[in-house]
């Protein structure tokens, strides 16, 4: 045996394995034709292994017709992987790339065209000397692989993404191995090189196969470095005992007799226990220079998550994290979800450059995302999940996720766990760069995410602390006002009623001047004066009002909780409001449903909320009258109820003045108030609205346009109990 | 002249009040506290009082209460600074012919009192 049927022996070997592996992983067309392509290497290992051991011409023939075979057809399995590759429509050339091989294929075997007149080469291997079809046939040969391989120049150099470094690596590969073949035939030629090339061949077909079969390839350029650095070694390790074996055995043997092979198997011995130290060190020191920018990235990235946990303020973590990963790996785009704290959804918690996503942005539970993410627990990448609808088109749990990755614009998304629990997830974009994300890069993105979770966790729960303390911090505070509150505004109404009947004793006193006995000139300061004390009078009554309201919301809930009719409370605020309202001047609807649940509520309070709501609604009404003075105008106010699911939905509606977009915002801030004059108001009674509503556990939102209307928006729990 | 009787512990509201009522021909007594009240309410037997709820020492129910025990019938006018349900429906049990929240207009007051004492008349 010599080494061209070694080569021959580990290219069978090589492919064979590699044929498993495409059976059992591969999925679609390309993988097919690519197993096709390593059963006719098969055959030409298999021809190039017999060659290597013909010992007559006949057997070489025989070994060498097998051999082309094989070797005729990996220029059409090689163009027709191209043809797929690429998504060619036009065939014309593919069968072109058939009917050759075929051809050729009759001629090598049932013809003496190819081959003839043999000779023996290095003492060992038998070749013929290239006739004029042998000449031919390799043109043909030729001219498919220029072809095939310019296509797939031209393909790969327009393809983005995981495309392009899959056709990188197919060129890569098919350079090698094409030309370790070719090299192999060179004495055909008369051109004597020992063909050692046949070895680069199942590197060859390695090199594809990975391409081609995995979804996150590896750069390259590593590995075309790990290749270069194993094949270094290992010619060292394999070869320098070989080559001492046949430079020095005569001198070996006259000094040692015998024993001569322990010079190159000690060697050998010592060459294959360092060698894998010498691949890892070469190895180690080759990726440092190749990886620089992607190693510095994933060291700050490490950096950052360890120092994350220190920041307790969750906006300012959030944006830290976005910002780090978005500058130092340079990304377009970045942005993280985080769990709502009533677990029902994610929300787009903090982002940078992510303009497709709004600030609301919401992905449900059992949205394909989520649900992936917490099957999977690990990145989802939007490219492998394009590549897998392309292996398996039908899956329609996959087309989901990817509509949904492609509406968040994302190249992977990296999920946060905490435990079993899906805290959140970082939505990464491309890179600037345009290179794809690597295996090493998913693995410090699940750190940081993961260390990420608990830095988020924490701050969740330092912010919960802040938030409990500021609430006891806010009703112990509510206690004491209440407290005083009461102590003050009976203080207060004290002042006021001596102020009040102070000017009141000071009105009667001026009326009793009778008009007829005093000059015009005095009677003109008794009329200011009497203005005077009766603006003194007005102020006392709207600061006694504005006591009131003030005692309102430091006391609530007087009374206990009962079961309500919604009815009833509107009636009871209409007969309270009809005392300050006109309210034949209103149209007043009510669309409130006769089986409607009632309402466990605290009466009193809500009767209050619907006095202050209509009394809102006249005044603003009245003001529309004033400012618009349109003609036919009639106020009216639409109160309106219905249950959705355990809710109570109230609206609210008037045609009053309506809010400006400017006084929007601040409508329910104590002591705020639009009312024409201020007199009018007290600025308390939407704060009260809201006070109460939120002490039912409801929430009260409105819309509103001027000049049109207002509509209060009244949400209240339906309790069972 | 029907007389009244106001009792409440800040003295410009015994001043005033005081002033404006006698100008409407009503005998007008003050007390400052619940204790004068009492003594004054069995002394002069005014036809009206007005009460206020809240005072230093003895309160205004507090009053109401004895009187009533004693078997005055005064007629009673409530004054309260704030609004207690509490003390209101205590009153109302004792017979109580209003209850008003200060701060109160002179105008309002002097209708219920002119109403009451003209009628008494």
């Amino acid at each position: 045996m010599n080494l061209f049927s070694l080569s021959g022996l580990i290219i069978i070997a090589t492919c064979s394995v590699l044929l498993i592996i495409i059976f059992i992983f591969g999925k679609n067309r390309l993988h097919k034709i690519w197993a096709i392509f390593n059963f006719v290497v098969i055959i030409w290992g298999i021809g190039s292994f017999l060659v290597g051991i013909a010992k007559t011409e006949t057997s070489a023939l025989f070994a060498w017709r097998l051999a082309f075979l094989g070797a005729l057809f990996t220029c059409v399995f090689f163009y027709h992987t191209v043809f797929i590759f690429s998504n060619t429509k036009k065939r014309t050339f593919l069968i072109f790339a058939y009917t050759q091989g075929i051809f050729f294929a009759i001629l090598t075997l049932f013809t003496n065209l190819i081959f003839d007149n043999w000779r023996i080469v290095f003492n060992s291997i038998y070749y013929n000397r290239a006739t004029l079809f042998y000449y031919i046939l390799l043109g043909f040969w030729t001219f498919v692989m220029i072809v095939g391989h310019y296509k797939l120049f031209k393909f790969s150099r327009n393809a983005t993404g995981i495309k392009h470094t899959q056709g990188v690596y197919l060129c890569f590969g098919s350079f090698i191995g094409h030309l370790g073949g070719v090299f192999a035939l060179l004495p055909a030629f008369g051109i004597d090189l020992y063909p050692i090339s046949n070895f680069a061949i199942p590197i060859y077909s390695a090199i594809v196969t990975y391409g081609i079969l995995r979804y996150r390839l590896l750069d390259i350029t590593i590995v075309i470095t790990r290749t270069g650095i194993f094949i270094a070694v290992y010619s060292l390790v394999l070869g320098s005992p070989f080559l001492i074996a046949y430079s020095l055995q005569t001198y070996l043997i006259g000094y040692l007799g015998e024993n001569w092979w322990f010079v190159p198997m000690g060697v050998l011995t010592v060459l294959a226990t360092v060698g894998p130290f010498i691949y890892i060190f070469f190895n180690s020191k080759a990726e440092e220079r190749l990886l620089r920018t992607q190693r510095q990235y994933q060291n700050t990235l490490r950096q950052a998550s360890s120092g994350m946990i220190r920041i307790r303020n969750l906006r300012e973590l959030l944006n830290l994290i976005v910002h780090v990963i978005t500058k130092t790996v340079k990304l377009e785009s970045a942005a993280i979800f985080l769990l709502n704290s009533e677990n029902t959804h994610y929300k787009l918690a903090a982002k940078r450059d992510s303009s497709r996503l709004t600030k609301d942005f919401i992905l449900e539970r059992n949205s394909p995302l989520i649900k992936q993410l917490n099957l999977k627990r690990e990145p989802i990448v939007y490219e492998e999940i394009q590549l897998q609808i392309q292996d398996n088109p039908r899956d329609s749990k996959m087309a989901a996720l990817e509509k949904q990755l492609k509406e968040i614009n994302t190249a992977i998304v990296v999920p946060s766990f905490v435990g079993n629990r899906l805290l959140g997830f970082l939505v990464l974009g491309k890179k600037l760069s345009g290179k794809l994300y690597s295996q090493d890069d998913l693995n410090v993105f699940s750190v940081l995410a993961n260390q990420a979770a608990l830095a988020i966790e924490n701050a969740q729960f330092y912010e919960d602390i802040k938030e409990t303390q500021e609430q006891l911090f806010q009703a112990e505070k509510m206690a004491t006002i209440g407290t005083m509150a009461d102590g003050l505004s009976h203080q207060v109404n004290n002042r006021f009623q001596a102020l009040s009947l102070i000017a009141g004793d000071s009105l009667d006193i001026l009326q009793t001047i009778e008009d007829s006995k005093i000059s015009s000139k005095v009677k003109d300061s008794l009329s200011q004066l009497k203005h005077a004390f009766e603006r003194i009078q007005a102020n006392v009554i709207q600061g006694g009002e504005i006591v009131k309201g003030l005692l309102k919301y430091s006391r609530p809930g007087q009374r206990g909780f009962e079961f309500v009719n919604f009815n009833k409370i509107v009636d009871g605020a209409l007969e309270m409001v009809q005392y300050k309202v006109r309210l034949q001047e209103l149209d007043i609807k009510r669309i409130i449903p006769k089986d409607l649940p009632k309402l466990k509520c605290n009466l009193t309070q809500l009767e209050e909320v619907f006095f202050n709501l209509i009394d809102n609604a006249y005044d603003a009404i009245k003001e529309r009258k004033e400012i618009t003075a349109e003609e036919g105008f009639k106020g009216n106010i639409i109160i309106s109820a219905v249950q959705k699911n355990e809710y109570l939905w109230i609206t609210f509606q008037d045609n009053g003045i309506g809010f400006k977009d400017k006084d929007k915002e601040k409508v329910f801030t104590p002591f705020f108030t639009t009312k024409a004059t201020s007199k009018k108001g007290t600025g308390l009674g939407l704060y009260v609205i809201q006070k109460i509503v939120n002490f039912h556990n409801g929430t009260v939102s409105l819309n509103s346009t001027y000049n049109k209307g207002t509509r209060f928006e009244i949400v209240l729990p339906l309790s069972k109990k | 002249m029907p007389k009244l009787l106001i009792v409440d512990d800040e003295v410009d509201v015994r001043e005033f009040a005081r002033n404006f009522f006698k100008r409407r021909k009503i005998d007008v007594v003050v007390a400052s506290s619940g204790e004068e009240a009492l003594n004054i309410l069995e002394k002069e037997g005014p036809n009206l009082m007005i009460l206020d709820i809240r005072m230093d020492g003895m309160d205004g129910i507090e009053v109401l209460k004895r009187m009533r025990e004693k078997g005055n019938k005064t007629e009673v006018i409530m004054v309260t600074g704030v609004d207690e349900k509490e003390a209101a429906e205590k009153a109302r049990e004792f017979g109580i012919i209003d209850y008003i929240h200060k701060p109160l207009i002179l105008d309002e007051l002097e209708r219920i009192v002119l109403k009451r004492l003209l009628k008494n008349k």
